[in-house]
């Protein structure tokens, strides 16, 4: 029977890679999954090419192509990682002009998010300097870029000595935000991509962090030096930084370059 | 960075010991009554136990931080009698990994104990042992290979633990960032001569420690043998 069953589906083993001309890959930062999949349809819509996105944390993505996964295009949460790629030459010139630098395609704004039902006060800068407030929430600092401008936040309002030890400390953004939701932390410094997810939407409130508190959160994309799909990768980046997708962009939470 | 976390160490260790005393409370009884029991109620009970294997584990970690955390009555009750929230805390990481660690328990035991010859078992209930006296003078000296194995998994498991930990844990120095968190870190941070000191270390006592643990058994299942 098993035999059976694998002479069954060999033919489909040896078909199926035939059947279609393969997508472009992309490997996108967490933070983009709520709102890529909608872009990337308006793209094979508007360019016959089919792309397929990959979400992980920068980092990972960044060890991954490093150890020879087969993307086209990398949507990095920051720059240092696409940075990272082009100095080990496994990256190149998204930019016109090929400048060997990663071309930003949008900033991260960094909010602080409490649930409506909080006991504290709606969220403000006040928030933060209650002693009410006995857990912060954030994305880790040693690499989630949110984790970094939330502690840089803290320091410039010289908070951070006094907050460490109530700091709680997520993966990533998406898990900051449900320590929050879920209750466990009082308030959490997160990204408005996540903020405005319906869910999160639905069930708290947020206070957009004043921009001169933290260095700017860049998002970078490179094109995969080894690419067989150089030309689409480049339609791509184009795309987003069209006008349109760099409106639907902001609408979702990241603000545009363009 | 680049230091061994020796307390992140010691806390994992910590995590897995509690863990396997809890689970081991648990799990002979329950897998005594899976294999004595009658009725078709223990084949559900077999099913709930083995459960927390199929959820991706930061999800389950998801699961437990809503359930134990203060939006459940369940959650609030807990946080009144230990005069603190679980989430966040060693005693959440522990409740977590009892959850999950708990078919790595159960399902070696219940192995163990069903291969143990019915005769002996009947013969012994016949010479008026209760349940009580049967797992501790038949099922587990009988059974001694499987109750070693249930240690051990359900010990190395909570070691290994990392979804759970990461959801419920918080990453607080001390009290929940566990060693495979930090080697976590380490990895992603790019810092890969520190993930593999630490990534030794814990391979290298886990053999260890494994290896003394199945050589000891082995010995006493020679001499009974001999």
């Amino acid at each position: 029977m098993p035999k059976q069953l694998f002479a069954a589906l060999l033919p489909l083993l040896v078909l199926a890679p035939l059947g279609a001309q393969a997508p472009l890959r992309v490997a996108a930062a967490a933070d983009l999954e709520p709102l890529l999949p909608p872009i990337l349809s308006q793209f094979e819509r508007a360019t016959g090419i089919h792309a397929e996105a990959t979400y992980q944390s920068s980092a990972t993505l960044t060890a991954q192509i490093e150890n020879g996964a087969p993307f086209d295009v990398f949507l990095s949460a920051d720059l240092s990682f696409p940075k990272r790629l082009i100095e080990a030459g496994l990256a190149g010139a998204a930019g016109p002009g090929d400048s060997a630098a990663p071309i930003t395609y949008a900033r991260g704004t960094l909010v602080l998010w409490e649930r409506k039902d909080s006991h504290l006060l709606p969220p403000s800068l006040d928030v933060l300097r209650s002693p009410a407030l006995n857990r912060l929430a954030i994305a880790n600092p040693e690499r989630a870029p949110y984790g970094r401008a939330a502690v840089a936040a803290l320091k410039s309002m010289k908070l951070y000595d006094r907050l460490k030890p109530r700091l709680v400390t997520a993966e990533n953004i998406a898990q900051a935000a449900q320590f929050v939701d879920s209750a466990n932390a009082d308030a959490g410094l997160i990204s408005l991509t996540s903020a405005l997810t319906p869910t999160l939407f639905a069930d708290g409130s947020y206070f957009v962090m004043p921009r001169d508190l933290y260095p700017p959160i860049e998002q970078g994309a490179v094109i995969i030096s080894k690419t067989g799909q150089r030309a689409a990768a480049r339609k791509l980046l184009d795309f987003l930084l069209s006008p349109a997708v760099q409106a639907e962009l902001a609408k979702s939470g990241l603000t545009p370059v363009r | 960075m680049s230091a061994m976390d020796w307390q992140a160490f010691a806390l994992s260790l910590r995590l897995a010991g509690v863990t396997t005393a809890i689970l081991l409370a648990i799990a002979v009884p329950l897998a005594a009554l899976i294999v004595l029991g009658r009725g078709r109620w223990l084949a559900a009970v077999e099913a709930l136990s083995t459960l927390p294997m199929v959820l991706p584990p930061t999800v389950l970690g998801f699961f437990l931080l809503v359930l134990l955390g203060p939006r459940t009555a369940f959650g609030r009750g807990i946080a009144a009698v230990l005069g603190h929230p679980l989430a966040f805390s060693f005693d959440g990481l522990v409740v977590g990994s009892v959850i999950y660690s708990l078919p790595f328990a159960v399902q070696p035991l219940v192995a163990g104990f069903a291969s143990v010859d019915t005769a002996l078992v009947e013969a012994a209930r016949l010479l008026g042992a209760g349940p009580v006296r049967l797992v501790s003078s038949i099922f587990i000296p009988v059974a001694r290979r499987s109750f070693l194995a249930a240690i051990v998994l359900s010990f190395l498991h909570t070691v290994g633990e990392f979804g759970v930990v990461l959801m419920l844990g918080g990453d607080i120095p001390g009290a929940t960032r566990t060693l495979s968190i930090v080697l976590y870190d380490q990895v992603e941070s790019f810092d890969y001569a520190a993930a593999n000191r630490t990534a030794a270390v814990l391979l290298g006592l886990s053999v260890l420690a494994l290896a003394a643990i199945y050589s000891t058994s082995r010995k006493r299942g020679s001499e009974q043998r001999a």
